[in-house]
């Protein structure tokens, strides 16, 4: 291989992705958007229910409730006007006004009055589940225990109290954005070289078809890569398990890279190729998506190729798995890159000749 | 200008369009979006609680799950519902056994298996919790010791979140129509340099920009009303919503056909559109989080494009209501035609 020519066409690629006016400007504004959105969604995920109660005498089982820590935060409010206030302002939403002689009440068997404030713009789920929890207390302050024992299993690993934040969730689906964004530039500038055909120039130089296809993919991958790894640098994507994480992501620049020269291989210009980069940005957003909003997707998504970065990163970034969990990930794409690169450089081949 | 050379230049590009990847995106997007934003974001956003049942003795509990707001599904094994709280697919899993109303009835103990997803949060689990227990003593007819008087603060209602990014949709329909095909169309013909040969028949620049215009102006309209019938947003003003998106459409192409006037090639065409998106969609930004000041709105142009939209599709608002930002969006409209028609001038001067 003549690695002086790689060098020079590696060159030449990058210094064309850069006055590309198009190229520059979506590279900058989309790095920029998306560590800006990942920036200002909430670092952390709130379990609990904040409840305002004005209560003269407040009930044993309600303290417990407040104690056992079970996703619910009773805020006490001076008075009735403060709890109404409160409620209004969203400072907690509902308010509970017990009555001064609610242990009497239910001693005596009575039904005890009980006040609860909402806003109106407060869901009808929100409203029923703090209806059910109020009369819930109530029974257990008046002795009624209900016969039933649920027996709770967890399943899968407990996150209570560590919850993923969506922000996080989110981080592979950038990435795999970013890499895919990319493969837009390197299908254009070759599909630019086909159809002006500086290409068939090149080839009657000393520079081989393999010295052409290895540069143009080392371009691809630098773009993809550089872009990713950029991101997730910013975003701490790599505190967990980095050598995987960045495994994961020249794999998936590999894949991307692949993908690119499939595209160029079907694409003549900028807006061709986009005919094509749309539908692959599509498709491979949709495991990312699936992590977003788990059951929502079932297994169909693994043939999917970017199912193997996003799970991959998601997997070690967010729980720490080890090369022995994702190892069967990496290999599947591995195996998806040697598919997806061979496909796209054979295609290619054809039309440069 | 005759319009009958505008007429045909204009068939031309309605039977040149499906050809253009711009033309069939325009028609696809904004369709594909929202039906994303329907069946994806809608659930998303809700933060809907979900619970899975397997009903091993039809029970009576599962009636009552349906009447109460907990969204609840049905499994037909243990196996399959393990698989969907182990996913996420639902908070929580409950095996009801057979017999389960006969004991609650009689007030036996009696055992429920109950499966929790390990990442569904504290607070949903409690309410899972709480709420079965209700129904459960619901079913087993006992009283309530308490009378609860439920009071309701404010007159504002919830607006879901499906609801609040229907101007998104809206304006991103009108503005793929509105600016990009009038433009793609324009510069496709400056790069190919067919509107040279056009411009020395008798066919002049301004045949040309009207009839790109005209075309941007249809789709735009057209593809706004099939968002909003997908959407069910028509509202009892249809014929108000219709004259809201031409004029929205108006604006679009002549922003559209100036800039093509004025770049040269449709790479930097998009890579301005890119720049100006975040003054194009701030005022659906703004409209997404109600508690921001909504005045900021008002600085940014398409504000009187979304604004009536939302007022007459959800509001319930009528032509008064929406007088005055529509007679801002016509001012606006005259003075991009004048930009437009100025632009044209100058370039029949100096040649395209």
């Amino acid at each position: 291989m003549n690695w002086q020519s790689i060098r020079a066409i590696i060159i030449k690629d990058l210094s064309l992705f850069s006055r590309n006016q198009f190229f520059a400007v979506i590279t900058l504004l989309g790095l920029g958007a998306y560590i800006a959105i990942y920036f200002v969604m909430p670092s952390t995920v709130d379990e609990s229910v904040d409840i305002g109660i004005y209560a003269p005498v407040v009930p044993s089982s309600l303290q417990q409730l407040q104690e056992s820590g079970q996703g619910l935060d009773l805020v006490s409010a001076e008075s009735e006007e403060e709890l109404r206030q409160g409620v209004a302002e969203n400072d907690y939403i509902a308010g509970v006004v017990l009555p001064a002689d609610i242990e009497e009440k239910f001693e005596s068997q009575e039904p005890a009055e009980i006040k609860l404030y909402f806003t109106s713009d407060t869901p009808e789920d929100t409203i029923e589940f703090i209806d059910f929890l109020i009369t819930e207390v109530a029974y257990l302050e008046t002795g009624q225990y209900l016969a039933v024992e649920w027996q709770q299993e967890i399943l899968g690993p407990d996150m209570v109290g560590t919850q993923i934040p969506p922000r996080d969730k989110l981080r592979s689906l950038f990435a795999v954005l970013i890499m895919v964004t990319e493969t837009f530039a390197l299908a254009s500038l070759i599909g630019e070289e086909i159809e002006k055909r500086t290409g068939q120039a090149l080839l009657v130089t000393p520079m081989t078809v393999r010295d052409l296809f290895t540069a143009k993919a080392i371009v691809g991958v630098m773009l993809a890569f550089s872009q990713a790894l950029l991101f997730v640098l910013v975003v701490g994507g790599l505190s967990e398990q980095p050598l995987i994480i960045l495994t994961a992501l020249i794999l998936g620049a590999v894949l991307v890279t692949g993908v690119g020269f499939l595209m160029a291989s079907l694409g003549k210009d900028f807006l061709t190729t986009m005919v094509w980069g749309v539908p692959v940005l599509i498709i491979f957003s949709i495991p990312a998506i699936g992590i977003m909003m788990p059951g929502a997707v079932s297994d169909w998504i693994k043939i999917i190729p970017s199912y193997y970065v996003t799970d991959t990163m998601y997997q070690a970034s967010i729980f720490g798995s080890g090369w022995g969990s994702v190892g069967d990930n990496l290999l599947i794409l591995v195996a998806f890159n040697v598919v997806f690169l061979s496909a796209g450089i054979l295609t290619l081949r054809r039309r440069f000749q | 200008m005759r319009l009958r050379r505008v007429v045909v230049l204009l068939r031309k590009e309605f039977l040149q369009g499906p050809k253009n990847f711009m033309f069939v995106w325009a028609l696809v997007a904004p369709i594909l979006i929202s039906l994303t934003i329907s069946l994806a974001f809608g659930s998303l956003f809700s933060n809907e609680t979900t619970l899975g049942i397997v009903d091993q003795g039809d029970s009576q509990l599962v009636e009552l799950l349906d009447e109460s707001t907990v969204s609840s599904r049905e499994y037909s094994s243990v196996f399959a519902l393990e698989n969907a709280v182990a996913e996420g697919a639902v908070d929580g899993g409950l095996v009801l056994p057979n017999g389960f109303d006969s004991a609650i009835a009689m007030h036996q103990e009696i055992a429920v298996d109950f499966y929790l997803w390990g990442e569904s949060l504290a607070k949903d689990r409690t309410l899972l919790t709480v709420t079965l227990t209700n129904l459960v003593r619901e079913l087993a007819g006992s009283e309530s010791p308490v009378e609860i008087q439920t009071i309701t603060l404010g007159d504002e209602e919830a607006i879901p979140w499906e609801d609040r990014l229907l101007p998104f949709v809206v304006l991103l329909t009108v503005f793929v129509a509105g600016i990009a095909l009038p433009g793609t169309s324009l510069l496709m013909e400056k790069e190919k340099k067919t509107i040279d040969a056009l411009v020395v028949t008798p066919t002049g620049l301004r045949e040309v920009f009207v009839s790109k215009g005209v075309l941007g102006v249809i789709m735009g309209t057209l593809m706004g009303v099939v968002i909003l019938v997908i959407n069910q947003a028509l509202g009892s003003e249809p014929g108000l919503l219709i004259m809201i998106l031409f004029l929205g459409s108006i604006s679009a192409s002549l922003a559209g056909l100036l800039m093509a006037a004025l770049f040269d090639n449709t790479v930097t065409f998009f890579a301005n559109i890119k720049m100006i998106g975040l003054i194009l969609y701030a005022p659906v930004i703004i409209y997404l989080f109600p508690s921001l000041p909504q005045w900021i709105g008002k600085i940014f142009p398409t504000y009187y494009i979304i604004q009536p939209v939302v007022e007459v599709s959800q509001r319930g608002g009528g032509l008064m209501q929406i007088l005055p930002e529509i007679s801002v969006l016509i001012a606006l409209n005259v003075g991009l035609a004048a930009l437009v028609a100025f632009v044209v001038t100058r370039k029949k001067q100096y040649a395209v």
